[in-house]
């Protein structure tokens, strides 16, 4: 703002040629899509119905009046810069943390600074283009969080300095009354002193004048005492709030989540907790597992005819079902178990010195599983 | 028992997961009944008495550990033997020795050893569990708890009664008393005395079993064979409870019992339940009109429309009709929403009732227990 003063009363706008010496009140405004400068008026006249091209000649960029501002740096190339850097932080906003190493975290610098450049000096600009929206698509998600991250960051570093400016004003203070009660205690006791010298006699003046001296030691020695105690509170009292402000930053660890996202190397991974499994109401067992038959209906067997017809036991719920699984699971029980593999086994894990029955059961398990299969 | 069907390794079950409780279970129990008979004596010393549990009239409780492990925690029940009954043991005690051996599963409590002390009273030892049971949290006002809770209960109770049932054993007392919960919020079935496995054909079971509040129809009406189903309806009346917080059929009586069930789901007809009527003791007094789905959704509205399905199949009068415990566990109740509670944010009893215990204690009681005489000395097992 001060630049545009500087110019002095020959400034003239390009557009409508109308100069400060016509128009002391005269702003100039840029539009970062292409830099070009105007003044307010011309701003308002041109764009108020719209988007409309740039009035400069040569140039066809469209621009909105939204868009419009007032020019921060006397070189426009240096505004043009800053405007880049700034859009470019914006979205590569990875933080140390969230990279394995310091060196990652440097080459993920100059990449950056990279990008910047190239969209400075106009080099590769549409790829470069391509590739930060394509970044900024994918991790929309991690950029937002960090994005608040820094909010935070920026608001607790403004209450800290806020506050440590209050204390040092508070110390100041409390200095200057320091200084101020200390005096008037001096001037105090001198007085004390000249009226008691005055109305004594002048046996007295040394014991007067060793007791005057007594006093304000004392009161001097419990003022500093005091002082002391306040100091430390004070001092306590720091210790905690430096260390509320100091929690927002270590949340940075646990926030950002997506994965790599293929610009950026060297990344740490995040784990993401896996999604709960199902609710099992079996636990892991499998209901109604047989190895060497399968149950049928019904089974043809004149001992259990009375039965089938016997209303009262019908009745009564007995279940045949219960009766033949439990029957032809005793029938096969003895199935399938090899003695003589089973002590092959454990003799060959005592052999190796594992004599965790556990173990040897799970041996003699898995055993019996090979000859079911 | 050489050709038992309830080995903990039947090969109709997989065991996915390996359970602490079982390794425990493997690396300090013989396991085959012959061998524990021959262990009986060397376990004796492997424990130490530490505290008492609780009194019970024929049973005391006490607290103990193993002796390689002090941190680890048993339950020593002690059966007395009976001076009327002088054929040996109690039923009781043979059934829950018999059939606690053989049941290795999460949800049932591990039977660790069995020894006999000096005085030949039986001596069980059992898994620790210090959560008290089901029938403290339902009466437990200050607790509050929601259906992922009841979800969860529930679902450990299928799953310990479909084990047995899976292994042949009829438990036959089913009720929240017998429902412990482990430190870690596991509901456990436990106290097996009146349990036995399934009979044979033509074998009479006795229908003096199951509590009376949750006993089922068919026992009330004296049927002498009868099958798994027996359970389920326990279970039901279990879930039921849970979802009131009220036993939902208190009967004063075996025949308040029945004219409760009727009122409840309709009275057992021959057109509901055929072949009720030769039923031993089957009385009715008023028709009442069996009980649709509508009523269990106005009655259960907390467990929602597929729960109350569910407790509706649990329910069901006629034994044949009703669902089997695996039935049960196959319902989409338990998929549906909401998921159950985890173990670890169940509802707990409060500590608060164990603190004043001691309080309540008179001053004139003494502990009777083994060392009874024993100067009391300090132990330092914990310290190891």
């Amino acid at each position: 703002m001060a630049s545009q003063d500087s110019r002095g009363e020959d400034e003239v706008c390009p557009v409508c040629k109308s100069s400060r010496y016509l128009n002391p009140n005269m702003r100039f405004l840029i539009n970062p899509e292409c830099y070009h400068k105007m003044c307010e008026s011309c701003v308002d006249r041109i764009f108020s119905s719209g988007p409309a091209s740039c009035p400069v000649a040569g140039c066809r960029k469209t621009l909105r009046k939204n868009r419009f501002r007032q020019q921060t740096f006397e070189d426009i190339g240096v505004e043009r810069e800053v405007d880049i850097r700034r859009r470019v932080m914006h979205i590569l906003n990875r933080r140390e943390e969230e990279f394995d190493s310091k060196r990652a975290y440097d080459d993920f610098l100059e990449q950056r600074e990279e990008i910047i450049a190239n969209l400075v000096y106009r080099t590769d600009v549409a790829k470069t283009e391509a590739q930060l929206q394509a970044y900024a698509q994918e991790n929309m998600q991690s950029i937002k969080t960090n994005q608040a991250l820094e909010e935070q960051e920026a608001t607790s570093f403004h209450k800290k300095i806020l506050m440590e400016q209050e204390e040092a004003r508070m110390r100041q203070q409390i200095a200057r009354e320091e200084y101020e009660n200390e005096r008037r205690e001096q001037q105090a006791t001198r007085e004390d002193f000249l009226t008691r010298l005055a109305s004594g006699s002048a046996a007295d003046v040394a014991a007067i004048a060793r007791d005057g001296h007594k006093v304000h030691l004392k009161k001097s020695s419990a003022r500093r005492s005091e002082e002391e105690r306040i100091r430390q509170k004070q001092a306590a009292l720091r210790g905690t709030e430096g260390k509320r402000t100091g929690t927002p930053l270590a949340m940075g660890e646990t926030a950002g989540a997506t994965s790599g996202a293929g610009l950026i190397k060297g990344l740490r991974k995040i784990k993401t907790p896996e999604p709960e499994k199902p609710y099992d109401p079996f636990m892991g067992l499998v209901p109604g597992k047989r190895d060497y038959y399968t149950q049928l209906e019904s089974y043809p067997y004149a001992f259990l005819d009375k039965l089938r017809s016997d209303t009262t036991v019908q009745a009564g719920g007995y279940d045949l079902q219960e009766y033949y699984s439990r029957t032809l699971l005793e029938a096969f029980a003895g199935l399938g178990c090899f003695v003589q593999e089973e002590v092959a086994q454990r003799e060959a894990t005592s052999a190796l010195g594992i004599s965790n029955p556990a173990a040897t059961e799970g041996a003699a398990m898995a055993a019996v599983g090979k000859n079911a299969a | 028992m050489a050709l038992s069907p309830f080995a903990s390794r039947s090969p109709s079950l997989t065991v996915a997961s390996p359970n602490s409780a079982l390794r425990l279970k493997a690396s300090a129990v013989p396991r085959s009944t012959g061998q524990a008979v021959a262990a009986k004596a060397q376990s004796n010393p492997e424990r130490e008495l530490t505290e008492q549990l609780n009194d019970d009239v024929r049973r005391k409780y006490t607290k103990g550990h193993f002796r390689d492990d002090p941190s680890s925690c048993v339950a020593i029940k002690k059966i007395k033997v009976n001076a009327e009954y002088k054929d040996g043991l109690t039923m009781d005690a043979i059934r829950e020795v018999k059939y606690l051996q053989e049941l290795s599963h999460r949800n049932v409590i591990a039977l660790h050893d069995v020894f006999s002390s000096k005085d030949q009273n039986l001596n069980l030892v059992l898994e620790f569990l210090p959560g008290g049971d089901l029938e403290m949290l339902i009466k437990d006002g200050d607790i509050h708890y929601g259906v992922g809770d009841v979800k969860a209960w529930m679902g450990m109770l299928a799953r310990g009664v479909w084990f047995c049932h899976e292994n042949f054993v009829l438990h036959r007392d089913i009720k929240p008393n017998n429902l412990l919960i482990a430190a870690d919020g596991e509901v456990k079935l436990a106290d097996f005395g009146l349990a036995r496995s399934f009979a044979d054909p033509y074998l009479n079971m006795t229908h003096q079993v199951i509590t009376r509040w949750y006993r089922p129809p068919e026992l009330l009406f004296g049927a002498k064979q009868y099958s798994g189903a027996v359970d389920v309806w326990s279970m039901g009346m279990v879930f039921a409870e849970l979802l009131l917080r009220v036993p939902l059929l208190a009967g004063m009586s075996d025949l308040d019992q029945i004219s409760k069930i009727c009122e409840a789901f309709g009275t057992p007809t021959e057109e509901n339940w055929p072949g009720v009527t030769q039923l031993a003791n089957y009385v009715t007094d008023k028709a009442v009109p069996l009980q649709g789905r509508d009523f269990f959704l106005r009655q259960f509205p907390t467990a929602g429309p597929v729960g109350a399905d569910l407790l509706m199949s649990m329910c069901v009068l006629d034994p044949r009709k009703r669902a089997t415990a695996l039935q049960v566990l196959q319902h989409k109740w338990w998929t549906a929403e909401p998921r159950p509670t985890k173990n670890e944010d169940l509802p707990r009893k409060s500590g608060t009732k164990k603190m004043g215990d001691d309080l309540a204690r008179r001053g004139g009681d003494n502990d009777d227990g083994p060392f009874k005489n024993a100067a009391r000395q300090l132990d330092f097992g914990g310290m190891k």
